[in-house]
């Protein structure tokens, strides 16, 4: 160096200089990569981890035929990215309005605004930002002057995605997506996609249908827009339905962006388990056209139709009227809301002659009594613990004693009554509740109620001359039809089941329900005997003609239970009822029909026989045909009629 | 024997002499920093793939550091006192571009983008950037005014002064105008650096002190002025409001957003880190998050994941990806070879046959310092951020080959600090 022609001593300064700089660097340097490291590795990973959820599939609702009853379709929630808009696209707004059915100034306004934060009060220079602002042309033309470095640009995309802000929060946040409208289906996301608005775009969500509208709409149920199920089988088996949602961590990016190929864990979702109904909705279709008929002519307060395997438990159909559009669950006025209720399992009613059955059936299967067995059923009185209780009356009068057979046959209470008292109040209580009275079918779901049936030390009274004939107690039509299913089945209480399978997202079943009896009620004889008695007496001069059908024998019951109205048994308000099941000695279905307060022409009683007899015999032609049910024996016995049984009630 | 033409040139190559006159110092280091700078582009832009191998930045990069070798090796060959005789062309020539780039269409559409017309587009060769060779052309013109001319006090040298002043005036002013604060800023230390070693009065250096001072306080008492205008107009300091006091201020050519840098960098905490602060946080993050060996080449969350935003990842803030996925190890790494280029460009400085030579070596030397040191230091919190690349790391084409022909220059005046002949 001792050439050099510049100063030795001030180079050797310059180089000081740049070892002191160098000297700055690496302190810095080894404070932050060692000292501060730990904390600014926290700052990074907090900053970037996400986890979203993956919505799972609902699974959905067939009928026994695969028929979808319920089910999901993709629809398409648009919205905004404020800050990406390009000036370009303004021309094409009235459009987009036009498609998501929009009001145009709602889609400005929600273009317009950029941040979400506390409304400007300040006069003066901020009145001027405001209006610059909202002016998209003018702070367009404002951004393109801005001298921002290149470097600089993306400096504000790493904000993460602000949730509107509590009217607390001072700080004004970027708006980084704006709803825009409600759901659109495919067609209309293509059409808005090929305008190609920049920052405008779609989110895939899932919307429940229910493609058969009202059908079966008790027993189905629906979800709410909220995605909570909100009742029948969606709700009771919204475990299997509902799948498991996955999850996501990820890691976003610096524009708040997922980065696919960092996800650290990805939980894939689970779609729902989907349940095939043992409902066959061309039977539930017979059903509800019924109920229809039935409304039309008759304008009852409400009815049920209960349609089931005889030798299963196994629902076919369930319809009530009124009834309601699952897709339109949240347009039925509050007036109107009962008619969302299954009334199937939550209607309490007075059975009336169609819980003879189980007086009949109890005193046959003890052996108290024959078929032949006599009754004088001229008394009026009866002796019940050294009291004077009087029978209820009878409408038709027999000429001497009757027969048991007579008895079912003609439905006399006042013979009821009296097989009653042979069964004793605890034997009938007992067969009572044997049938399922007093407790829940169990059918899982709807709000289902136990009816009322009142243990025998409570009864006073009357009490005991009343039962027997189906009064006195509170029962529901799902009750009705599975005692009536207990003959049918030979003597088993079955318990009511609608969903036949559970199959798993890729179609296996992982649950196949089989028949389910509670209990054995009867002895098979003595069913076999009170199918007998159910259909062997024939009463041409009855109404019950009305639900003859040719070449089949038919074992039922009709019912007519007078209403309470204002606590007293109403004479101008009756529940009518029938409640059967076919081919008698082989039985393949049950049919129960109950109407509430029909109005009939000329205000005459509706009697079971008048409404529900006509109805069942409807329903159970459809049937015959449908489920090409054939008589047992070979031939149809031509001529023989139904011996359903006409009963008065009273 | 200074070899002349071409052919002398070439044919000196083979005199064994001549070999051993090169310094291997400098381009290995300058070799070790190139690969570092490639391997990190590669990491840096590892998320967004370009689609083509050629428009990958770091294949770019390859091409561009090829070139440079090409031009370091041509530079280093010919003599340095050969620019003695053309500086006046070669900064007049160095000029051109620099108005060229005011003509309308002659920025690329990026460029009027950002609202500064800093790069002439060269089509599809990409874009140039004319205030690169304003650094050669006042290190020439500089060079050549100091060697011709006799300094010494500030009143000997009063004309000296005015010459460069002129000479380091013109250049400055029209990058300014561009605008593009962050090329100005490198020019005066390299010029004041050679007035330094040129024996000028200190009185100067304190005078200028004195006068840089006087710039801070301007520039402090600016910034009050702007804080307390949107104060009280209800305005928050944000990128939103930049350009707002503007009309008010007393300074030209000073932004707003220039103003909310310096202010970020006071005061990180109060001003908007998501907003105004977000480069130098998240190079903060990437630096600490970085630890002692790092997280792993292409492993780096901030960079991988565009936390360091991925238009500056690349360039300005290459430092921070190789603080985060190589740690304090590999900061240390690029550290020690950017002493090594400084250090022995300051040797040579001191080995120079002559006072062009040493002026050269030494204006490179500092010209390099201070872009080492601004880059590095803003990417640790330690200056504002100003947007300077890191020597043979950041990408950048005309900035590699600015470099090249640079440190070139340096080697020139090693090869002939005398004669081997």
């Amino acid at each position: 160096m001792s050439k050099g022609f510049a100063s030795n001593s001030r180079i050797g300064l310059l180089a000081f200089g740049v070892l002191l700089s160098f000297g700055v660097l690496g302190v810095r340097l080894v404070d932050l990569h060692v000292f501060a490291g730990p904390s600014r590795l926290r700052a990074a990973s907090r900053a970037r981890s996400l986890s979203f959820p993956l919505p799972a599939q609902r699974g959905v609702i067939t009928d026994t035929l695969g028929n979808k009853l319920a089910m999901n379709v993709p629809e398409y929630q648009f919205g905004v990215d404020p800050q990406s808009l390009r000036s370009a696209d303004e021309g094409k707004w009235p459009e987009l309005a036009q498609l998501l059915q929009v009001p145009l100034a709602e889609i400005e306004e929600t273009f317009r605004r950029r941040v979400r934060g506390p409304a400007r009060t300040a006069t003066g220079p901020a009145d001027e930002s405001l209006t610059i602002r909202l002016n998209p042309a003018g702070s367009a033309a404002a951004a393109a002057a801005e001298p921002v470095e290149e470097e600089k640009l993306p400096a504000l995309a790493g904000l993460p995605p602000v949730e509107p802000a509590a009217p607390a929060a001072a700080e004004p946040a970027e708006i980084k997506w704006a709803k825009l409208g409600d759901p659109v289906q495919d067609f209309v996301r293509d059409q808005v996609m090929a305008l190609g608005i920049k920052g405008v775009y779609a989110n895939e969500t899932y919307r429940r249908v229910y493609p058969q509208k009202q059908l079966a709409a008790h027993l189905i149920g629906y979800v709410n827009k909220g995605s909570v199920p909100v009742a029948g089988l969606e709700a009771a088996y919204d475990y299997y339905l509902r799948g498991l949602n996955g999850w996501q961590e990820g890691e976003r990016d610096g524009r708040s962006r997922e980065m696919a190929q960092f996800r650290s864990r990805v939980v894939a979702p689970r779609n729902g388990y989907s349940l095939r109904l043992s409902l066959d909705s061309v039977i539930q279709q017979f059903v509800e056209d019924e109920l229809q008929s039935i409304a039309t002519q008759y304008q009852p307060a409400s009815a049920t139709i209960i349609v089931s395997d005889a030798r299963t438990g196994f629902l076919l159909a369930l319809g009530n009227y009124p009834t309601f559009n699952l897709n339109e669950y949240n347009l039925v006025p509050l007036s109107e809301q009962a008619s969302m209720k299954n009334i199937a399992v939550t209607n309490q009613l007075d059975p009336g002659s169609t819980f003879k059955i189980v007086t009949l059936s109890g005193v046959i299967n003890e052996g108290l009594v024959t078929s032949e067995s006599r009754f004088d059923t001229s008394r009026h009185t009866v002796l019940i613990d050294g009291k004077e209780v009087p029978f209820m009356e009878d409408d038709h009068h027999a000429d001497g004693p009757m027969s048991v057979a007579q008895i079912i046959a003609q439905s006399s209470n006042n013979g009821t009554a009296q097989l009653g008292l042979l069964l004793k109040k605890e034997g009938l209580y007992a067969y009572a509740r044997a049938f399922g009275f007093g407790e829940r079918t169990n059918l899982g779901f709807g709000g289902e109620i136990t009816g009322r049936l009142n243990r025998p030390e409570t009864w006073r009274g009357r009490d005991f001359t009343r039962i027997p004939a189906g009064y006195s107690v509170s029962v529901t039509p799902m009750q009705i039809h599975f005692a009536m299913g207990t003959i049918a089945s030979g003597g088993l209480l079955l318990q009511p089941q609608v969903v036949q399978e559970i199959l798993d997202p890729a179609g296996k079943p992982v649950f196949v329900a089989s028949t389910a009896s509670k209990r054995r009620v009867l002895s098979q004889s003595t069913a076999r005997t009170m199918a007998q008695l159910l259909m062997g007496v024939a009463s041409p001069e009855g109404p019950a003609k009305a639900a003859a059908i040719d070449g089949f024998q038919v074992a039922g019951k009709t019912g007519t239970a007078q209403k309470i109205i204002n606590k007293v048994y109403s004479t101008q308000n009756h529940i009518g009822s029938f409640s059967g099941f076919f081919p008698a000695t082989d039985p393949r279905v049950v049919v129960t029909v109950i109407v509430d307060d029909a109005k009939l022409p000329g205000g005459k009683v509706n009697y079971g026989a008048a409404v529900a007899v006509p109805s069942f015999r409807h329903v159970a032609n459809k049937l015959i045909s449908y489920l090409n049910i054939r008589p047992p024996g070979g031939a149809p016995p031509i001529g023989q009629r139904l011996a359903a049984v006409q009963g008065g009630g009273r | 024997m200074i070899p002349h033409t071409p052919l002398e040139i070439y044919l000196s190559l083979f005199k064994t002499t001549t070999r051993e006159r090169w310094d291997w110092i400098t381009p290995g280091a300058i070799a070790g920093l190139g690969v570092i700078g490639v391997c990190f582009i590669y990491s840096a832009q590892y998320a967004v793939p370009q689609g083509s191998l050629l428009a990958e930045f770091w294949f770019k990069q390859v091409l561009f550091l090829g070139l440079g070798a090409c031009l370091y090796v041509s530079v280093s060959l010919v003599d340095y006192r050969r620019w003695l005789g053309i500086a006046q062309f070669f900064y007049v020539g160095c000029l051109i571009p620099l108005v060229v780039v005011f003509l309308p269409g002659v920025s690329g559409g990026s460029a009027e983008r950002w609202g500064a017309s800093r790069w002439i587009s060269l089509g599809p060769l990409g874009t140039f950037q004319p205030s690169e060779s304003a650094k050669i052309g006042v290190l020439l013109i500089t060079a050549s005014v100091l060697v011709h001319s006799r300094v010494g006090s500030i009143r000997q040298s009063l004309g000296v002064l005015g010459k460069l002043a002129l000479a380091v005036g013109i250049p400055l002013f029209l990058i300014l105008l561009q605008p593009d604060l962050k090329s100005a800023i490198v020019l005066p230390p390299m010029v004041f650096a050679m007035l330094y070693v040129s024996k000028l009065s200190t009185r100067f250096f304190a005078g200028a002190l004195a006068a840089f001072l006087l710039v801070v306080g301007l520039v402090a008492w600016d910034l009050t002025r702007y804080v307390n205008y949107m104060e009280d107009n209800g305005l928050k300091i944000s990128k939103e409001n930049q350009g707002k006091y503007e009309p008010h201020s007393f300074l030209p050519y000073v932004h707003d957003y220039q103003r909310n840098r310096v202010l970020t960098f006071l005061n990180p905490e109060k001003y908007d880190k998501t907003g105004i602060g977000w480069n130098q946080e998240q190079s903060l993050i990437s630096v600490g998050s970085g630890g002692f060996a790092g997280k792993g080449w292409t492993q780096g969350s901030q960079a991988q994941l565009g936390y360091l935003p991925r238009a500056v990842a690349h360039n300005d803030f290459i430092f921070s990806v190789i603080a985060e996925e190589k740690g304090f190890l590999g900061s240390l790494t690029v550290l020690s070879l950017f002493g090594l280029v400084l250090f022995n460009g300051i040797r040579i400085a001191g080995l120079a046959r002559d006072r062009l030579g040493s002026l050269l070596a030494i204006g490179v030397t500092v010209l390099f310092a201070v872009h080492v040191f601004v880059n590095i230091a803003m990417t640790i919190g330690l200056v504002p951020i100003t947007g300077i690349p890191l020597p043979f790391i950041s990408y950048g084409g005309s900035f590699v080959l600015s470099c090249c022909l640079l440190q070139g220059l340096v080697q020139s005046v090693y090869r002939f600090r005398k004669d081997f002949s």
